[in-house]
């Protein structure tokens, strides 16, 4: 079913972990004291080093998840285990990179001391980063070898983009977690970072949860594409994408592209008017 | 293939001038130097210059017809001139008092900022008590504070420091506060420790939030010293013991030469804080548009 070129070498140690949720349960409680049920019972099971996409409507929790599995938040019940340790261990191991939706950077630091920041705190982690010159190669292969001694706000936003992808790399993660990381941009610079960020995973063999609206974007990116309904936020369908790597633009014109993308497209319909349905 | 264009490398097309291209070294400092002498261009200083007539003019006409509101500017003139160390000296005495009663509050405010935006239960112990005390009128607490310090420096640095303090503190404990939430959670992914935060994330983020408040205090530090003066009378040098002196021998002349040093006194400060603010904000939106 893997396709891609990481984690197919097993090595004498295991680079990527795996991301298992078990029942996990989320709810918030409202203004009103009511309660939003924004997660409810997901079970997923995301093999190590594999490309997952998760698609929804918006509501149906998808970001949340994101935030359990990065430790952001606690679940209400079940359990999430990154190849057996808690979020929180594996965020105090520094095994995360996390990109959130908007760049994150910080506006006093240049493109390269943003991107090194991370990796020179928390040190009790035993895991290093990369170190200065691997963090160099990193930025050029982003495109960004001309600009990491600018301020964030002298750049292009495709370019902060890059950058915020380039700081949750530059830790070297065991599981990259990015939550609708192009939605700001515009189509090419989103098809270029989508290129980057399949080259760079190939090259570090972390395994990546990737929330996203972009039905396209969803299917050629990812190993398995999971559909989420709002109302309560769950799970409807977990897809596998049985496409060779790398995916090119032959295949992503194809008939068999197409009817992945029609698939995805049909579940989140459903979704999308089940959640519109009176409770 | 892929018929996208692959924006990453730059594709560096023969037949294309480039993007973004410099005049030769010597022609950029030419023109740099030009921009930074056009402060010299009378479009930029004579708004204020005739300004500055005009205000001259009327308070001519005030000294003229009213004898005891103003006294004529060339009476200050001379005051000012007769004994310049005079003026320097008293002058020096109350910038050393507002400077270190600002740098008192400064220390304080600072510290407390950090515990109220750490800790929710310094925050509401500490919070009411800094409300009641910016609402209170430190001016009429001046004169208690002669009675229980005396007339020596500590009263002046007392009142200072408290006009000083709520300004920092509200600033600088909003500032601690204002790092966006996905920058927390970034380097919240990587249990990054609360110190960490603070070191990297929270104070270089308040830096801007800190300099606002230093353009507010800075005069209001000069205020401090001089009310704290006035109230202890006779009691040491300082411009507002001047003004004090001065005044009660209906000396117009000199009262008016003392405010008209403290002006200049204050302005030179801002222009100090806008100065050391251009530097250390650079990266700051307020400091990169045209």
């Amino acid at each position: 079913m893997r396709s891609g070129a990481p984690a197919q070498q097993s090595g004498p140690e295991e680079v990527a972990c795996a991301i298992e949720l078990d029942g996990a349960r989320r709810v918030y409680e409202l203004p009103d004291l009511g309660h939003l049920l924004a997660l409810h019972d997901v079970h997923l099971s995301v093999a190590p080093g594999q490309f997952v996409s998760i698609i929804g409507p918006s509501g149906c929790g998808k970001s949340t998840l994101l935030r359990l599995v990065a430790g952001l938040e606690a679940p209400d019940g079940g359990v999430i285990s990154l190849g057996g340790r808690t979020p929180t261990q594996a965020a105090e191991a520094k095994l995360l990179g996390f990109v959130p939706q908007v760049p994150a950077l910080l506006p006093w630091l240049s493109v390269l001391r943003n991107v090194t920041l991370p990796t020179r705190l928390n040190r009790r982690a035993a895991r290093r980063g990369a170190d200065r010159a691997e963090t160099e190669e990193l930025l050029r292969k982003a495109g960004l070898g001309d600009v990491m001694h600018q301020l964030p706000s002298q750049l292009s936003g495709g370019m902060r983009q890059r950058t915020a992808i380039v700081r949750a790399l530059a830790l070297r993660p065991e599981v990259l977690l990015l939550d609708e990381p192009f939605s700001a941009l515009d189509e090419f610079t989103r098809e270029a970072l989508q290129e980057l960020l399949l080259d760079l995973w190939g090259e570090l063999e972390a395994t990546v949860l990737f929330v996203t609206h972009s039905i396209s974007e969803a299917v050629r990116l990812s190993d398995k594409v999971v559909v989420m309904a709002p109302k309560p936020g769950r799970i409807v369908e977990v897809v596998d994408i049985d496409l060779p790597r790398p995916r090119t633009q032959e295949l992503l014109t194809s008939a068999e592209f197409h009817a992945y993308e029609l698939k995805v497209r049909d579940l989140l319909r459903g979704a999308f008017e089940h959640g519109r349905e009176p409770a | 293939m892929n018929p996208l264009p692959d924006q990453l490398p730059v594709n560096q097309s023969a037949a294309l001038p480039p993007a973004t291209s410099y005049p030769s070294p010597s022609v950029v400092r030419r023109r740099l130097l030009r921009r930074r002498l056009r402060v010299l261009h009378p479009a930029y200083w004579a708004p204020f210059a005739v300004m500055l007539v005009v205000l001259g003019l009327l308070w001519r006409l005030g000294a003229h017809r009213w004898p005891y509101l103003l006294p004529p500017l060339s009476d200050v003139g001379s005051e000012l001139a007769g004994d310049p160390g005079f003026f320097l000296h008293n002058a020096w005495v109350t910038l050393r008092e507002a400077l270190l009663g600002l740098g008192i509050a400064f220390v304080c405010a600072f510290v407390i900022a950090v515990a109220v935006s750490e800790l929710a239960l310094a925050r509401r112990a500490i919070m009411p008590v800094a409300v009641v005390l910016n609402v209170t009128p430190l001016v009429a607490i001046a004169p208690a504070l002669v009675v229980a310090f005396g007339f020596g420096m500590v009263p002046k640095l007392v009142v200072t420091a408290l006009i000083c303090f709520f300004p920092i503190l509200i600033n600088t404990a909003v500032g601690l506060r204002s790092v966006p939430a996905p920058v927390l959670q970034v380097y919240r992914s990587i249990h990054a420790s609360r110190w960490e935060m603070l070191r990297h994330l929270r104070i270089p983020g308040a830096m801007p939030y800190v300099f606002a408040s230093l353009q507010i205090v800075l005069p209001l530090s000069v205020i401090g010293a001089v009310v704290a003066e006035l109230n202890a009378a006779g009691s040491a040098d300082g411009l507002g013991t001047t003004i004090q002196v001065a005044s009660g021998r209906n000396n117009l002349d000199l009262v008016w030469a003392a405010i008209l040093v403290l002006a200049v006194m204050g302005a030179v400060l801002l222009l100090a804080i806008t100065v050391v603010q251009r530097r250390v904000l650079h990266w700051h939106d307020s400091h990169q548009s045209r």
